[in-house]
């Protein structure tokens, strides 16, 4: 039940024009565009705005080659995306903010393949372990399942800890953090911090709170029993497997 | 002559004819006919419906809209739901309401989806409106039982609350406890979402016995199966009910109790609740069954026997929620006892569990679609398809109108043929041609964009994961779905390309999310500052956007049209890319 894409149409001459540096997006392969089928939907016309556009690219296509792509990061997409664009040509009167052009793919790649190789760990690392939001389930049902006393064979498959820290991290990792005097209560993955130091930067950045005034908050916490206590009086595991959410109190004296 | 009849209607006239046209697009429609008919629909419009709280300001609804008497609004993006849009994003109520307070004294009713509610929004609702009736938190969050009592308390002639799926601060039971005794108006409450300390049993009898007009009451877990009794009894005229806890030791007087309360009950058509089910006493249930159009035991961890059982008395049965412990067999049953299934939803009981724990494949679905022709809308959690199955689904099912598949673990592929799932889906689109929703799942290619593009014409959602090789599968969706209102996308190799060349048709739609994909910083400057209709929003909670090159992906995007320009309340991690607006905050 293939379609045929494609349309049959002849190729009009291709607009070159200005854009982004699509080369600098870390580690992947350029490819070569392939095949004559070429078509171009001018989709988007801009007027007499060439200039600025021309002007906007130019800066971008600079500032961008002259930072080199960066260093590798799990942040990074590397997806494969074939550099359609040259740099230096020329911009047609009737500006289209994007053209589009049909490119197949490179029929002898298995791009599937080499895509799932390329992006499973940018995907799968998601700075931790396991993906957040997947499969999509709704916090209110994750709920129920914990505890959901497991009638099959794999009886030990839950987590014991109540917040679900441990094992995957997709287990809900989550605690919600209220900082003194903002209503408004967030939520923080206590899967990727692994000591006070790293937690307190996270919750510093988190709420705006610069370097200086760091010193004039401490940061507490509420276990199991409903106790509210210190973070920094008791050891990190400790910390880690009693506590139910978080508070940043501003210290007084 | 004609323009002697154009004049020939007063304004009364027309403003009667108007009041029977309820539809916001039929309305909408009038409102464009002429400058007078605008002038008077404008007038007597009393319901607004707004899908995006940013996409206009209070202010502006105001204006056009003198004599609102009820509003809905939504907030943040649906992917809320699955912990993708940080805390703090946004989705206030309260300016709202502040605004709407001066403007409409009249102001019935308020529904609020995903929206964040302070308790202060709720005090001002109930000083603010002496009229007030009708308010609906789904999903909300930001409150407590301190805002629920303002409101208990206030609001005379309160006919309906309703809470679900919202998280509310425990703080005390008594709210409801505020209910004066002369409030007897009630017709709906559903309160399923409190904790345990949240409600106070006995104010809640004493509520249920003085509202003879209540006619949907869904309770909380703390609820116990052997209080059921006693609200049944005093509320036999109840349509939809929830349960609390449905879980409790065997005993023969609660037994019969239980079922002697639901028996009274001759309208009960619909059923939710049931945490912890103690299988032993489902059929007390029995002599409701027969009647009942909507089952909701989608938190019930009751075994397959225990729901074929269940679901063979209930033979009028148009909806169902319902875990996968329902697995295969229970849904052969279901094919075959309930020919009159609109709706099938089935969750997972262990998502994140590698290994299947219960028998549930596709084989279910397909059991269900060969049984029931009515079947309109599905939601499905499974860790298997084929192509071949989800083409009898198609076949089976033309009137499909949503149809949600997720495939557990992501890309996976057709387990038979290790294909990818692209024909399955195309076989969808192209059979179910009302087809307005669409969740796709496991491995897919560009290829099952181009379904979707050219087949998917009526498509308003779709919800994209993990899925296609490059941006022409988005350019498929962008250019051909005419109807496309609303689109998700996560973790997908979406670039520039094919979001800028189809900028125009952002405008046409309320919303896209895009995150994890590849979209750049640049591209989306460049979108922001060419489309001023058009709210361009990068999400990025570990640094600022511009503190990397222009060509390095944003994390997350959020694009939707919007007359109320850039917003006010933007969080630290949020940057509009509207020219108007520094970059940098």
């Amino acid at each position: 039940m293939e379609l045929q894409l494609g349309l049959a149409l002849p190729p009009p001459p291709l607009i070159p024009i200005e854009t982004f540096d699509l080369n600098s997006y870390g580690n992947y392969e350029t490819r070569e565009a392939l095949g004559t089928n070429a078509l171009s939907w001018p989709l988007l016309k801009l007027g007499p705005a060439d200039n600025d556009i021309n002007n906007i690219h130019h800066h971008n296509s600079s500032s961008s080659s002259s930072s080199s792509g960066g260093g590798a990061g799990c942040k990074k997409r590397s997806f494969d995306e074939a550099p359609f664009f040259d740099e230096k040509r020329n911009v047609p009167k009737t500006l289209h903010l994007l053209l589009w052009t049909n490119q197949p793919n490179d029929e002898d790649d298995d791009p599937s393949n080499v895509l799932h190789e390329n992006s499973s760990s940018a995907i799968f690392k998601n700075d931790g372990e396991g993906l957040v939001g997947w499969p999509p389930v709704k916090t209110w049902r994750k709920k129920v399942h914990h505890q959901i006393p497991n009638g099959g064979t794999e009886n030990n498959r839950l987590p014991a800890v109540e917040n679900g820290i441990g094992g995957r991290a997709s287990k809900s990792t989550y605690v919600k953090v209220k900082m003194e005097g903002v209503p408004i209560a967030r939520k923080i993955d206590l899967s990727v911090h692994h000591s006070f130091e790293g937690l307190t930067n996270t919750l510093m950045r988190m709420f705006g709170i610069s370097d200086g005034n760091r010193k004039s908050f401490k940061l507490t916490y509420q276990d199991r029993e409903g106790d509210w206590l210190l973070a920094e009086d008791v050891p990190w595991r400790t910390f880690i497997r009693s506590l139910k959410c978080l508070k940043l109190i501003r210290s007084r004296g | 002559m004609q323009k002697e009849m154009a004049y020939s209607f007063p304004d009364e006239v027309l403003k009667h004819v108007f009041s029977f046209i309820q539809s916001d697009k039929d309305r909408n429609a009038v409102s464009l006919v002429c400058k007078s008919w605008y002038e008077i629909e404008r007038w007597c419009r009393r319901k607004v419906f707004i899908g995006n709280c940013y996409a206009v300001s209070p202010r502006m609804v105001i204006r056009r809209f003198p004599e609102v008497r009820s509003i809905e609004l939504k907030g943040k993006p649906h992917f809320a739901d699955f912990n993708l849009v940080p805390d703090g994003w946004g989705g206030y109520v309260l300016q709202w309401i502040a605004e709407m307070a001066g403007a409409y004294p009249w102001l019935g009713e308020i529904r609020l989806k995903r929206m964040v509610v302070t308790d202060e929004s709720l005090e001002l609702i109930a000083k603010s409106f002496k009229n007030f009736k009708v308010l609906v938190l789904f999903s909300c969050e930001g409150f407590s039982t301190d805002g629920l009592a303002a409101i208990a308390a206030s609001c005379k002639n309160l006919r309906e609350l309703d809470l679900r799926e919202s998280e509310v601060d425990d703080l005390s039971g008594h709210w409801l406890a505020q209910f004066p005794e002369t409030c007897t108006s009630l017709v709906s409450l559903n309160i399923s979402c409190l904790g345990s300390d949240e409600v106070s049993f006995s104010a809640l009898e004493r509520l249920v016995d003085r509202c003879p007009n209540l006619r949907s009451l869904q309770l909380n877990r703390a609820v116990t199966l052997d209080k059921i009794a006693n609200i049944l009894r005093r509320a036999p005229q109840l349509v939809d009910f929830g349960t609390g806890n449905y879980a409790a030791e065997l005993q023969p007087d609660v037994f019969s109790n239980l079922a002697g309360a639901f028996s009274s009950c001759k309208e009960l058509k619909s059923l939710s609740g049931f945490w912890d089910v103690v299988p032993a006493y489902l059929p007390a249930l029995y002599s409701i069954c027969p009647r009942l159009t909507s089952l909701n035991l989608s938190y019930a961890t009751i075994q397959s026997p225990d729901l074929i059982k269940l679901v063979s008395h209930c033979p009028r049965l148009q909806r169902l929620l319902v875990l996968d412990y329902v697995e295969d067999s229970g849904l052969e049953e279901l094919a075959s006892s309930c020919k009159d299934l609109q709706e099938l939803r089935v969750f997972p009981s262990d998502p994140f569990g590698v290994e299947p724990n219960v028998s549930l494949t596709e084989q279910g679905l397909v059991a269900v679609s060969l049984g029931c022709p009515k079947l309109q809308s599905v939601l499905y959690f499974c860790r298997r398809m084929s192509n071949a199955a989800l083409v009898t689904i198609a076949q089976n099912c033309p009137n499909l109108t949503r149809f949600r598949l997720c495939i557990i673990e992501p890309k996976t592929p057709d387990y038979l043929t290790l294909d990818p799932l692209d024909a399955g889906f195309g076989a969808i689109v192209e059979h179910c041609k009302d087809l307005r929703r669409l969740s796709l799942s496991g491995l897919l290619t560009d290829h099952v964009f181009e379904y979707i593009g050219t087949y998917g014409k009526k498509l308003e959602m779709l919800s994209v994961a993990f899925a296609g090789d490059s941006d022409l599968g988005l350019h498929h969706v962008l250019s051909g779905c005419e109807s496309l209102r609303k689109l998700e996308i996560r973790d997908c190799p979406f670039g520039d390309k094919a979001l800028l060349a189809n900028a125009a048709k952002l405008e046409t739609m309320r919303s896209l999310w895009m995150s994890s994909c590849a979209m750049s910083f640049g591209a989306c400057k460049l979108l922001g500052q060419k489309m001023p209709k058009l709210n361009v929003e990068v999400i990025d909670e570990t640094e600022p956007p511009d503190s990397r090159p222009e060509s390095y992906p944003v994390d997350k995007l959020y694009i939707y049209r919007s007359v109320a320009g850039p917003r006010f309340d933007m969080p630290p991690f949020l940057w509009s890319m509207d020219e108007a607006v520094k970059i940098l905050h």
